[in-house]
């Protein structure tokens, strides 16, 4: 059923389940069998999942941000609604109806660039270690500032360490890493808006404090933003969000977006 | 097997449509091989001047459905002529084409650049959206529909169908009002008027505070509506409203719908069209009927 490839590199497809584990109090990653899609997906990019098999309920699809695009595909998840919650109860060998790759995925850093910052918080690690994949093959210093809200939140992040980023880690009660938001990390940022780009995924609050910090500085970078999604073609345009040009789809002009681009609330 | 269904003078190969606003301009779908393969196609409604939309957040998901308040966001008529047009004519699948004016003048704007255009099936107006702040719809008021029709019928080369609000105490009487005015068809239904409400912050969880509800939570009313349409005009009735499968279209059709629209489901598989139409075919063949009009208002009392 791979009806979709033809014209628009999309795939629809049903694909068997081989991994769907706890990282952590908090988190959930599911791996699934899909070397087509895996071979197509670029970091920024995300799946559209269908958690109920009738699509009655919940009703819509689910988009994930791709974790993690090797031989398969993975996703990382925070359970928060009836869709998570019924992808949390999927056991290994089940399948799973998903489209995708879809959106628009991340800029590459400028020429000039030296150092890389990854500013995660909670969820929004989710398309970090994708992009980490890609960018170690270049000569950056890597950076991961990562914010979580407790313990609960945060888990190993070996992945990101075998990649050469170097991890920093805060939680707002100061129960792993530095006591506070994210914001706290900032001082690990080369100011210098020649040699270091910025790439940003989480709360509002928190990418409007890494827009501020970036504009201050002058330093580019890229935001992936999230909206509530039905069709994520580009087609219902529901998932509208406003930047300086105007409204544009999360789905298909995003998820990601330059970060002085997007007007966030 | 004969699936064709005629309405005034075009003929549609098969009676499966999508319903306007949930195909885009179908940009995103149009070199789908599968596409060519529907009846016919409904862009997302167009306007005289280009709209942005209503703010943020726009949708929102319901039990068995969505509400949603996109406010009409197009280009405007002159670059979807320029732009969009000529693509979807490349598909070959006969076009209806959704327009919508703020008042008759833009409808008659609206009109007369469309008539300069050739490969165009009928015109749908869109005389039902929930979302644009009018006090009443064209669809809410009998005289002001019959009206209206009649103008677009005076002036239109293109067949006129007119697409109904389910917001009205009784949506025959709209429907033999656009029959009155002359429509060749009507389309039914467009979405509820709708709000749902975040209790933490207590306020419309739609930037728009209120919405269309579409999906299949609908699906049962919008039956009872086109069973109650068809069964009072002599015009064709095309039906939509939350079908998912083809067992919710059969529905339709033997409500009395010759043709329907797969709205909503198109958001949760692309494919719906497609499913909807092959399950037609295999019901049919399954039961030996030859044609579709056998299934069309068949509904045993």
């Amino acid at each position: 059923m791979v009806y979709l490839k033809n014209c628009m590199d999309k795939i629809q497809n049903t694909y068997k389940i081989l991994v769907n584990e706890k990282l952590c109090p908090q988190y959930w990653r599911m791996i699934f069998n899909a070397p087509d899609l895996a071979a197509e997906v670029k970091p920024g990019q995300f799946v559209h999942i269908r958690t109920d098999d009738q699509g009655l309920q919940p009703f819509f699809r689910r988009p994930f941000s791709v974790y993690r695009a090797q031989k398969y595909v993975e996703i990382f998840y925070d359970v928060v609604g009836p869709g998570t919650k019924l992808l949390s109860l999927k056991k290994k060998g089940d399948t799973l109806d998903v489209l995708g790759p879809l959106g628009t995925p991340f800029k590459m850093p400028p020429e000039t660039t030296k150092q890389v910052i990854f500013i995660a918080g909670g969820i929004g690690i989710a398309p970090m270690l994708i992009l980490s994949d890609l960018l170690k093959k270049k000569k950056y210093e890597l950076i991961l500032l990562y914010g979580g809200r407790n313990r609960g939140h945060v888990y190993p992040m070996q992945e990101f360490k075998d990649n050469g980023v170097k991890v920093h880690i805060a939680t707002d009660d100061g129960s792993v890493g530095a006591n506070g938001r994210v914001s706290v990390l900032f001082d690990k940022i080369n100011k210098d808006p020649q040699h270091t780009f910025i790439y940003t995924c989480g709360p509002n609050p928190m990418m409007k404090a890494v827009q501020a910090f970036a504009a201050q500085h002058g330093i580019l970078g890229q935001a992936a933003c999230e909206e509530i999604m039905a069709c994520g073609l580009g087609a219902c345009l529901g998932c509208s969000i406003e930047t300086k040009h105007g409204f544009k789809t999360v789905c298909h002009d995003g998820p990601a977006f330059d970060l002085d681009e997007v007007i966030l609330h | 097997m004969n699936i064709s269904i005629k309405i005034a003078n075009v003929t549609f190969k098969n009676p499966v449509t999508v319903a306007s606003g949930t195909f885009g301009h179908a940009e995103r779908y149009y070199n789908l091989e599968e596409v060519k393969r529907l009846g016919a196609i409904v862009p997302k409604t167009v306007t005289l001047h280009p709209q942005v939309g209503n703010a943020p957040v726009r949708i929102f998901e319901t039990p068995s459905g969505m509400i949603n308040a996109i406010g009409i966001e197009n280009p405007g008529i002159d670059v979807f002529i320029d732009q969009k047009l000529p693509a979807l004519k490349k598909t070959g699948v006969p076009l209806i084409i959704s327009i919508l004016g703020h008042n008759e003048e833009q409808f008659i704007g609206i009109m007369e650049k469309l008539n300069k255009q050739e490969g165009i099936a009928a015109i749908e107006l869109n005389l039902s959206c929930p979302n644009l702040k009018h006090k009443v719809l064209v669809a809410q008021d009998p005289v002001a529909t019959t009206q209206l029709v009649k103008k677009m019928k005076s002036l239109s080369k293109f067949p006129i169908i007119a697409k109904l609000s389910p917001n009205v105490t009784d949506i025959a009487e709209i429907a033999l009002a656009a029959q009155e005015g002359g429509a060749d068809a009507v389309s039914l239904i467009n979405t509820f008027t709708a709000m749902a409400i975040d209790v933490k912050t207590r306020k419309s969880r739609i930037g728009n505070f209120t919405g269309g509800l579409s999906g299949p939570a609908i699906r049962p009313i919008a039956v009872c509506m086109v069973q109650k349409v068809a069964s009072q005009v002599k015009i064709p009735v095309i039906g939509m409203g939350g079908i998912m499968t083809a067992s919710d279209a059969l529905e339709f059709l033997i409500a009395g719908a010759s043709m329907v629209a797969v709205g909503t489901a198109n958001f949760i598989n692309p494919r719906a069209p497609i499913d909807v139409l092959e399950g037609i075919e295999a019901f049919m063949n399954e039961n030996k009927i030859s044609d579709i009009r056998e299934i069309i208002g068949s509904l045993k009392q």
